[in-house]
């Protein structure tokens, strides 16, 4: 059991940086982006691709992560370009499409879960140390050392920096930002990039353990939704947090057997507790009379 | 001789949601001066403001700024040639500190000092979030934001909305202070008196057209001729008939003079 725990937290680090992504495209860029994970798939199945043809695993991984943030950065500028104006649940929907279309290219390219299990390069496999008879992968620290360092850069981004500051009035009044200077476009679109890139690179960390199929990966965007709303689509450390419980809660499950098949269910369930939690004191006719 | 315009409009026309609201607005804003834009709501005055600085993208005409054409520069780019903009409302960046707001903005010779000598009680705040500050106090760090950008011309849009009279007369000095800096300013205000008291030459917009321009000499005091001006002949007539009826209550907020202490309403 704690075998398992300890192993859910190299997916509990994926899962805190994927809910990191959807929080930050969602402050910077007021969009909650359904596609994100999707796009990762693309880029991570890109890199598999290339080592399959034969090219060596970095030059890999730096192309697959520049198709991801390439393919991101154009749906930021469509979004900028045709959607700037538009409410936020419009160009969420956007995003679904393109999820659903991304998905649907993506299974036909690189195959199903029957058809198109990849197999990921896994350098991080081998365990580092026991501690009283738990094995520690190496996965876990790598895991829980990029999620701590993506968390403290960003905060330290925004906070300390000349760009953070840009960033964060853009995020507050995009149109104010522009009218002060900041080219309020440009940098939306490069948040777009950095967010795919960075993603592409969650999922080919997490694709060992959780299977090499594009559907599968794609499909985490509910994983991270639902790490995103421990934090509120607000708070870096809370969604931190709310990545590892939850990868935490997955390598439970996992070890328990007549619970192992219903794995998939926990970040639903964390959604709907966390639903819950957040509407608890609200009075009807307040909450519910629009 | 005259100054060449920093800002020069000709046949300016812009649209909302494909609604023509400005059209062929011709106008010349002159360095080192106050060029007051007037006319009733939903004239069209923030419009063409926002027209001007971007937000709202011209379909006709051409807006040059020093002589160079930007009608088709992005915001950010029309902000870097020079063009501040103050716009309507309160738009402080609330999460920032009142230094942060300054600095987001400040171009390579934009100066902090100016705008802290200008309103010291931003320097007693400056590391405090511009939104725990008063109504007053957001504007001047949105209009000290505006000065740090180094411009050319500063547009500034209804800054006295919903702050204190007390307040109104304090900003509408300090624009005053801007113009003798050199700064070209296009002021729009509801406070028509005040504005014409600070301002050299002023536009009248009525339906999104230019129906007067002048020295601002020509319409201080002058409400009856106002009122013709914001609304054309029978609805000036009722609109006048109305304020002198009832002194207490406006005819319009488009055709007040001044805020409510500092002086007699638009009869």
């Amino acid at each position: 059991m704690v075998n398992s725990v300890i192993a859910g937290l190299t997916s509990g680090g994926g899962y805190a940086l994927l809910g990191l992504c959807v929080v930050l495209t969602y402050r910077l860029v007021a969009v909650v982006n359904f596609a994100m994970t999707a796009v990762g798939a693309f880029g991570a199945f890109v890199m598999v691709s290339l080592t399959d043809a034969g090219l060596d695993v970095w030059s890999s991984l730096v192309l697959g992560a520049a198709s991801a943030a390439l393919l991101s950065a154009a749906l930021g500028a469509a979004l900028v370009r045709w959607f700037a104006g538009h409410r936020e649940r419009t160009k969420a929907a956007v995003t679904v499409a393109l999820y659903v279309a991304l998905t649907a290219v993506g299974l036909r390219l690189f195959g199903g879960t029957t058809t198109g299990a990849h197999r990921f390069p896994d350098p991080f496999g081998a365990p580092v140390f026991t501690v009283g008879g738990v094995v520690v992968p190496r996965s876990v620290l790598v895991s829980l050392a990029f999620a701590a360092l993506i968390t403290l850069g960003v905060g330290l981004l925004l906070t300390r920096t000349g760009l953070g500051l840009r960033l964060q009035a853009l995020s507050e009044r995009p149109a104010t930002a522009e009218v002060v200077g900041i080219p309020a476009p440009r940098l939306a679109v490069g948040v777009w990039a950095g967010v795919g890139a960075v993603t592409m690179l969650v999922i080919v960390l997490v694709a060992p353990r959780l299977g090499g199929d594009f559907s599968t990966l794609s499909g985490l965007i509910s994983t991270a939704l639902a790490v995103a709303m421990v934090g509120a689509f607000r708070s870096l450390p809370l969604t931190l947090a709310g990545g590892l419980v939850l990868g935490c809660l997955e390598g439970a499950s996992s070890a328990v057997e007549s619970i192992q098949k219903y794995q998939g269910v926990v970040p639903f369930l964390v959604i709907l507790v966390l639903l819950w939690w957040r509407s608890r004191g609200e009075v009807w006719d307040t909450a519910h009379s629009r | 001789m005259a100054a060449a315009p920093a800002l020069a409009l000709a046949g300016v026309g812009v649209d909302r949601a494909d609604v023509p609201v400005v059209r062929d607005v011709t106008l010349d804003v002159a360095p080192g001066a106050v060029t007051v834009v007037l006319g009733a709501n939903g004239a069209g005055k923030t419009t063409l403001m926002d027209g001007i600085a971007g937000l709202a993208r011209p379909t006709t005409g051409s807006i040059r700024l020093d002589g160079a054409p930007i009608e088709r520069l992005p915001p950010f780019k029309r902000a870097r040639a020079g063009l501040g903009y103050v716009e309507q409302a309160r738009t402080a960046f609330r999460t920032l500190t009142v230094e942060q707001n300054l600095l987001v903005a400040r171009s390579g010779s934009g100066d902090l000092g100016t705008v802290y000598r200008l309103f010291p009680e931003l320097e007693r705040r400056r590391h405090l979030h511009a939104g725990h500050l008063s109504g007053g106090e957001q504007q001047m760090a949105v209009l000290g934001r505006a000065l740090v950008s180094d411009p050319k011309v500063v547009l500034i849009d209804e800054m006295s909305l919903g702050l204190a009279p007390k307040v109104v007369h304090r900003l509408m000095g300090t624009v005053a202070e801007l113009a003798a800096m050199g700064i070209a300013v296009l002021l729009i205000e509801q406070f028509a008196n005040l504005a014409l008291e600070i301002g050299s030459r002023a536009y009248v917009l009525r339906k999104g057209r230019v129906v007067h321009s002048g020295p601002c000499a020509e319409l201080r005091g002058a409400e009856d001729r106002l009122h013709e001006l914001y609304f054309g002949g029978r609805l000036a007539d009722a609109a006048a008939r109305l304020a002198r009826e009832a002194p207490g209550r406006e005819a319009s907020r488009g055709a007040s003079a001044e805020p409510p202490e500092a002086g007699s309403r638009t009869p």
